[in-house]
């Protein structure tokens, strides 16, 4: 890989760090190898948002090649909603671009004393004013800061009102709706008076063989484009698999408690494609093109949105609105706030407001079920952090524990759970639990296994969405190959084999990797991802559900089913060779991985 | 007589069956769209074989076996070699996983199949159940 920039914003100094060769090999790329780079940094004292805190961003070997789906790049750091580790991973052109400058990652610390964007031209970087856009939401960002330095075509990466503004779940926005949305780290940004990062590239992505990587990049995008998943993410977006969600019971309603929704079909991806799609939108190079393009009433072209945003301002809400949950994705979008966590933290509040636990008096107006009015203030509220909106900017934990009802927020360590119910999907229970930035559905995506992709040539194997214990190593095992898929930085909706996979990446760096070395890259990751969270006080007690994840639904598929949480854990402890009293990953192991450093941080001192 | 897989009598079967079974014609109420099997040959099967289904409504309106898909736009095609066929046929290959791992290609209308995933599952259920001996 190339080298990084590293950057410190609050003395000017720029340096180039060369990544070493032999944790290239052993991390391969993105957030992998961002855990080795960041391991001395991540400490139990630092604030997220002290100008100290890093925020990496980063590529894989791959990004900007025009290989399957691989147009992705990683942005980590310590995450000021979590105080665990924090990873994002982003599509769009930004990290492609960032790439074609002869750099593969940006290392920024410190803090401007102003607000500032960089400029990166090639070799030449430029720390600008940002008064100017400072306020602007995402998308005036970009337009006016390509219009200032003068090149259209160059890419920004912005933070909008609400990670200057310090809202916990901000995220870092690029190419129009692109979003680095989970786990904070905008509001990191923001803390560091850090607006927007424009590049514009024109070098050459070094490939070790060229010539045989092209033929294989060639052949798997013909692969990629005619595989089922990408003919469904391609004609309806990735909401296109909402009815197969709700079929199965794996789509949650009314804020986790309610197994039903009569008009699914209403919002689904299918009546999208059907009613108001007026276009499609691909990050660099993909050949999938999962983004919509969607026309309202008002004529206005937007972007359209994808499963989780139109569960989470959907059905979560009890709201069957298309137009609205397009409307209510653009203003988070605008504000630079995760719709997951936004809607997730929307629905609290109204879950809080029926249980009587949050008044008229906390609030300053009634809150209803599917009303997107309602939803559309409490939104701005939370971004601007005024009235009750200053506690939900906070995250859900946090605002939940101040109105005193902390067991009623659906998260997992400070980060809130994703539209995928593990009582309708039982491995989601395990990847919630264990995930190193919280309820997190991107660290793996086993719904997908569990409804089918169990690749045998990964040494998958296919269980009931109801199996228990008996699929905690199978759970492990997908870790670590997503792992691997973050670590490339690949798009999961690339449904490449691993043997493509590998030739790519062998072909790309003049490696010699077989299958297993591969996956073992993605374990050694998630272990050291694992260390850097035990470090930062997590412990076996972390390793949980929240409460209403562990109640039946009354109604619906999965009605009468809760995963048999415990025993997955202890199965899922003994197959990682982790620590069944404390949850820390054994010496052995460690040193198994190569890590004997981190396995004497973790148990002598 | 017993029923071989792939053959015309298994898909005039199938056609039977479409058109009799209670339970999947409350499934497949909604269904719209006719399809074609593609089996590519592997193992014992020397030859493309493509079959015509027409589900429309809970029942079947007609099957023919074709030569190709010449001049057809069908709403779906399916297509998967012949030993994943007859996997999937005998209950050792899911459906969903075949979708999802690459084994059975369906080219289409999506929203057709996202909408009725139970239709197909049932459909599967159906043609197994017309199966009596394999090629």
């Amino acid at each position: 890989m190339q080298s990084i920039l590293k950057i410190n914003l609050s003395t000017g100094e720029t340096g180039e760090y060369s990544i070493p060769v032999e944790w290239e090999r052993a991390y391969l790329g993105g957030s992998a190898l961002a855990t080795r780079l960041l391991y001395p940094f991540l400490t139990p004292d630092l604030d997220p948002l002290a100008p100290d805190s890093p925020l990496l961003f980063l590529n894989g070997p791959l990004s900007g090649t025009i290989g399957p789906a691989v147009g992705r790049f990683v942005v980590c750091g310590k995450s000021p909603a979590t105080g665990l580790w924090a990873e994002s991973n982003c599509g769009g052109f930004w990290g492609a671009e960032l790439r074609f400058c002869g750099v593969d990652g940006l290392w920024i610390t410190g803090k401007a004393g102003r607000p500032v964007y960089l400029w990166l031209n090639d070799d030449r970087l430029e720390v600008r004013e940002a008064a100017a856009v400072w306020g602007k939401d995402t998308y005036e960002s970009q337009v006016l800061i390509k219009a200032e330095i003068g090149i259209p075509n160059a890419h920004v990466m912005t933070i909008g009102p609400a990670g200057e503004a310090g809202v916990l779940f901000a995220g870092l926005y690029c190419d129009h709706g692109r979003a680095a949305g989970r786990t904070g780290l905008g509001a990191v940004a923001g803390s560091k008076n850090l607006k927007a990062i424009a590049v514009k590239g024109s070098k050459k992505i070094p490939l070790a063989q060229p010539d045989a990587f092209a033929r294989l990049r060639s052949e798997s995008n013909v692969a990629v484009k005619a595989d089922n998943i990408a003919q469904v993410t391609h004609a309806l977006g990735t909401a296109g698999a909402a009815d197969y969600a709700d079929y199965l019971g794996t789509m949650p309603k009314k804020y986790y408690h309610q197994g039903t929704f009569e008009n699914v079909d209403k919002i689904s991806g299918s009546t999208m494609a059907e009613t108001i799609l007026a276009g499609y939108s691909a990050c660099h190079g993909c050949v999938i093109a999962c983004g919509r393009v969607v026309r309202l009433e008002d004529g206005a072209k937007r972007k359209g949105p994808e499963y989780e945003t139109i569960v989470g301002f959907g059905p979560n809400l009890l709201n069957d609105d298309l137009p609205s949950i397009v409307r209510l994705g653009e203003i988070c979008d605008r504000y630079g706030m995760d719709t997951i966590s936004a809607s997730n933290t929307l629905g609290l509040a109204l879950h809080l407001y029926e249980q009587g636990i949050l008044t008229e008096a906390d609030t300053g107006f009634p809150l209803r079920w599917a009303d997107p009015t309602v939803a559309e203030r409490l939104l701005h509220l939370m971004a601007r952090r005024e009235g009750i909106g200053q506690w939900m900017a906070q995250g859900s934990r946090r605002f939940a524990r101040h109105f005193g009802a902390e067991e009623e927020a659906v998260q997992v360590n400070g980060l809130e759970v994703a539209y995928h119910d593990p009582r309708g999907v039982s491995g989601m229970a395990l990847v919630y639990a264990t995930s190193p930035r919280g309820a997190d559905h991107n660290q793996s995506d086993y719904f997908f296994v569990d409804w089918g992709q169990a690749e045998a040539s990964l040494g998958l194997q296919y269980f009931s969405k109801n199996a228990g214990a008996e699929k905690s190593a199978n759970v492990a095992r997908h870790q670590d190959w997503r792992t691997v898929s973050d670590a490339l930085v690949i798009c999961l909706f690339a449904n490449v084999p691993v043997e493509t996979l590998l030739a790519l990446v062998n072909t790309a760096c003049g490696y010699d990797l077989d299958v297993e070395e591969l996956i073992r890259t993605g374990e050694r990751g998630w272990n050291l991802k694992r260390a850097i969270n035990n470090r930062l006080g997590l412990t076996r007690a972390n390793d949980k559900l929240p409460k209403a994840l562990l109640e039946p639904y009354p109604d619906g598929p999965s009605a009468g089913y809760v995963p048999p949480l415990q025993e997955m854990l202890a199965a899922y402890y003994s197959a990682r060779g982790w620590d069944p009293l404390t949850g820390k990953p054994l010496p052995e192991k460690l040193s198994s991985l190569g890590l004997p450093d981190v396995a004497h941080d973790l148990w002598d001192s | 007589m017993p029923i071989k897989f792939p053959s015309p009598e298994w898909l005039n079967a199938l056609n039977e069956k479409l058109n009799t079974d209670e339970r999947y014609a409350k499934i497949a109420a909604k269904w719209e769209g006719d399809l074609v099997l593609v089996f590519e040959p592997t193992g014992n099967l020397k030859e493309k074989l493509y079959y015509y289904l027409d589900p429309w409504h809970g029942k079947c309106r007609r099957v023919e076996v074709l030569q190709g898909l010449e001049g057809l736009k069908p709403a779906l095609v399916a297509t998967a070699t012949y030993d994943n066929m007859v996997r999937i046929l005998t209950g050792k290959l899911d459906p969903m996983s075949a979708m999802m791992t690459r084994k059975l290609q369906i080219h289409g209308n999506m929203a057709l199949v996202m909408r009725n995933i139970p239709t197909v599952l049932d459909l599967v259920r159906c043609a197994r159940e017309c199966v009596d001996e394999i090629l």
